[in-house]
């Protein structure tokens, strides 16, 4: 762990990215501290000006703050981040395991099944699923899984393919160690890097797909969300700019934030780069 | 892409006096290009009411009669009318030489076609404005008889182009009339010929040079552009590439930017025909909102104004009772009816809820609900969010459901599967036109959409429903409506939220577009450019 540390501390970008994104977290876990009311709450007077009336963000056309919303929304942004990773990646790997590990018809039928999914614009395609489902926050995780998943599987397969191979796999097939042993204690553990790396990049996507879900109009209507402040505040733009622009910086910011953590990552867990600099 | 260009160089000043509107120095020629939002199902305003469709539609078909700015008569297919002193006939002499678009004769024949085999069988409101029509005689090619079973004064504010255009009998006969060709292919009489339809770009109307008004109309053409973008629309508007947009076409926090500039002109005129209403519709037959109770609570805590105000900037009036008060004019509004606060008042609602005994419970919750919301834009959205704030307030739980149009008209018209719903209604010029049909137990008619889907059923209402629509008496009417709103505003299996005031934003250059009481559904024929 120690050495993981010295060898991610090396990417200064990434250390910043790691602190941004460790105070997203912070405010998402001390939003109801902070702001203890309700985000959709009707606060006091409407559009105000940051800094004036109350609001430290200002307010938006019905009264609500921003500031508030900002927090609370980054709560749903981070949950659904993950959750979707979380959903996506499990998948993905299952998925990509058993097409890499057995190859042949197996490897046919589940790799055109990701083929299918991936000539689909993957946005449009969260739309339609979204659309078809009804806003909610389940929908709006299987459908960032739905898109998601098919870039890990890929992935997965190739490193098991490749590992599948090598002679430690060759010398537990001889010792008669079964399948599902191999993968789950041989390869996988061998691949375990560039899953994490992929799982880190992939929060910001899911962040970024929620956020433009909700922009449309197709996020939950009962959870405040960056992406539903943006889009309730766009038509605002030219006579109340805050609105949709804090949010905004939010979603810019955690986005960077987690690239620049899974670039660390990536630099870190990738035993080739570890000499890079 | 542009579609158009106006051609002001082109216009050339043509002699007025012809056509005997000396007054102004109209313009003929021209090129209008209005805002069609969204893209029209068809053109078939014999069928469907949709509003994209009345904002084509009535510049191909006329009406039997227009109507000018004070909803009063005024001749236009027919050129005169007689009602009996009984109220039972009405004849129609209708106007001689005529023609549809494809050179055949106009006839009483098309007359009765319209009204007994179209309106009356596949119009949503035509059922109900043509009740009482027994049967019409056509002695000859030019007179129209009205037999009805019962006075129907109402029936005589139903005549417009947008309301019954009379088509073609010699297009639809023998065929079923709701999948004909006609629908698309529309041919009318009015002042302008369809040409062109490109889906997804653009509707076009040419003059039709055989106007039965002679001289007009002015313009060479109307191009219905859609657009599907809001802001893209207010940029159309704003730079001159379109010079009409009306039913928020350009959404109110626009305009209030564009009513600033000089080449641009904005009126709530044009909308008193169709007097659309914002309200929400309470499943009156499943708990939580089965007690009149909880419903009136409700309509004292949304704070209408704060609606008004913050979501529609400005425009709209609070309303005060079942009855917009636009009916002022005609004697049926009645003021001063109780549940109706312009601002919420909490405490009485908190009040009306503990005496009914519906108490709230550990968490302060009283009632959990869904609230379904009409998908026609963002304000609504905003509104949702407001009431889930206001109710919440009163310990009423509200979880907000946005749907495609579709699901949500099937859910709550053919499916019931609602508690509360926020809708607006048109309550056009005459209660029988369009308030009855929110009340009536006649009015639960499944499967049909913006009727009675509250299921509420009052047999005392009912009464004074039927007596109110044939009540020739205006003294006794308006007692009658006197009884009925306020049966309702302690009954509220409705809540009305505010009178809504539409918009149209115009390029200053158009003229002529505001004489007629339909606004943007009227017939646009006297409608001109001035440079």
């Amino acid at each position: 762990m120690r050495d993981f540390w010295k060898l991610y501390r090396r990417n200064r970008s990434a250390v910043g990215g790691l602190v941004i994104l460790s105070l997203v977290i912070l405010m998402a876990a001390t939003a109801h501290l902070i702001f203890p009311e309700d985000p959709f709450r009707l606060a006091g007077k409407s559009m105000q000006p940051p800094g004036e009336g109350g609001f430290l963000l200002g307010s938006d056309s019905l009264g609500r703050d921003v500031a508030a919303g900002i927090a609370h929304g980054a709560k749903t942004s981070l949950f659904i981040g993950l959750l979707a990773t979380i959903v996506a990646v499990g998948f993905g790997t299952v998925m990509g395991g058993l097409a890499g590990y057995y190859g042949g018809r197996i490897d046919n039928l589940l790799m055109r099944t990701t083929e299918m999914f991936q000539t689909i614009p993957s946005f449009v395609f969260a739309i339609l699923l979204v659309a078809i489902m009804k806003p909610s926050i389940e929908s709006i995780v299987i459908a960032i899984a739905v898109v998601s998943w098919p870039a890990v599987a890929r992935l997965v397969r190739g490193e098991f393919l490749s590992l599948k191979n090598r002679e430690f796999v060759q010398a537990c097939h001889t010792v008669g160690m079964g399948d599902a042993q191999i993968m789950l204690r041989e390869i996988l553990p061998n691949c375990l890097s560039p899953i994490i790396v992929i799982g880190s990049l992939m929060v910001a996507t899911a962040i970024l797909i929620e956020s433009g879900l909700a922009f449309l109009g197709l996020g939950d209507p009962n959870i405040m969300s960056w992406g539903f402040q943006i889009g309730a505040g766009r038509t605002l733009l030219r006579s109340a700019w805050w609105v949709c622009t804090f949010p905004g910086i939010a979603i810019l910011i955690t986005v960077l934030a987690i690239n620049l953590v899974g670039e660390g990552l990536n630099d870190a867990l990738n035993p080739r780069l570890r000499e890079r600099q | 892409m542009k579609i158009s260009i106006w051609l002001g160089g082109a216009i050339t000043a043509v002699s007025i006096a012809l056509s005997g509107l000396a007054a102004h120095a109209q313009k003929a020629g021209g090129t209008l290009v209005m805002l069609v939002q969204p893209e029209p199902p068809s053109l078939a305003s014999y069928i469907s009411t949709s509003g994209p469709i009345g904002l084509v539609a009535p510049k191909i078909y006329d009406g039997l009669l227009d109507y000018d700015k004070d909803l009063k008569g005024i001749p236009s297919l027919a050129e005169s009318w007689e009602v009996s002193d009984d109220g039972k006939t009405v004849t129609f002499n209708l106007r001689q030489g005529v023609k549809w678009h494809d050179g055949e004769p106009f006839t009483s024949a098309d007359v009765q076609f319209t009204v007994m085999e179209v309106l009356r069988k596949v119009h949503p409101r035509g059922p109900n404005s043509f009740k009482e029509v027994t049967s019409i005689d056509t002695p000859d090619d030019h007179t129209a008889v009205f037999n009805l079973a019962n006075p129907a004064p109402y029936m005589m504010r139903s005549l417009g182009a947008y309301e019954s255009p009379m088509v073609p009998k010699h297009l639809l006969d023998g065929q079923d009339v709701k999948s004909a060709s006609l629908a698309n292919n529309p041919v009318g009489t009015g002042p302008f010929k369809f040409v062109e339809w490109k889906k997804g770009q653009f509707i076009r109307l040419d003059k039709n040079e055989e106007y039965w008004k002679e001289g007009l109309p002015y313009l060479d053409r109307i191009v219905g552009r859609f657009i599907p973008d809001a802001s893209t629309r207010a940029a159309a508007m704003e730079n001159g590439e379109v010079h009409y947009g009306a039913y928020g076409a350009i959404p109110n926090v626009d305009v209030v930017r564009l009513r600033e500039l000089d080449s641009i002109g904005v009126t709530t005129d044009g909308y008193a025909m169709i007097n659309p209403v914002s309200l929400i519709e309470f499943n009156t037959t499943e708990p939580p909102f089965d007690k009149p109770e909880i419903r009136q609570a409700i309509s004292m805590a949304i704070d209408r104004q704060f609606l008004i105000d913050n979501i529609w900037f400005g425009y709209g009036n609070p309303a005060t009772s079942a009855l917009s008060s636009s009916y002022a004019a005609t004697g049926l509004y009645a003021p001063g009816m109780p549940n109706y606060p312009a601002n919420a008042d909490i405490e009485a609602a908190v009040k009306i809820l503990d005496d009914a005994g519906i108490a709230p419970d550990a968490d302060g919750v009283r009632a959990k609900a869904v609230l379904d919301l009409i998908p026609y834009g963002e304000d609504w959205r905003r509104a949702g969010e407001y009431m889930k704030q206001a109710l919440g307030d009163i310990g009423i739980e509200l979880e907000l459901r946005y749907e495609d149009v579709p699901t949500w008209l099937k859910r709550v018209y053919a499916d019931y599967d609602f508690r509360m719903n926020v809708n607006y209604f048109y309550q056009l010029p005459d209660p029988v036109l369009g308030v009855h049909r929110h009340y009536g137990t006649d009015q639960i008619r499944q499967g049909t959409h913006f009727v009675n889907s509250s299921r509420y059923s009052n047999p005392k209402l009912d009464q004074l429903l039927a007596d109110g629509a044939r009540e020739a008496n205006a003294e006794t009417r308006s007692a009658m409506y006197k009884e009925i709103q306020e049966i309702l505003a302690n009954d509220l299996p409705v809540v009305n939220l505010f009178e809504m005031k539409f918009l149209t934003v115009y390029n200053s250059k158009l003229k002529g577009h505001d004489l007629s009481g339909f606004g943007a559904y009227g017939s646009f024929d006297q409608v001109w450019f001035d440079d």
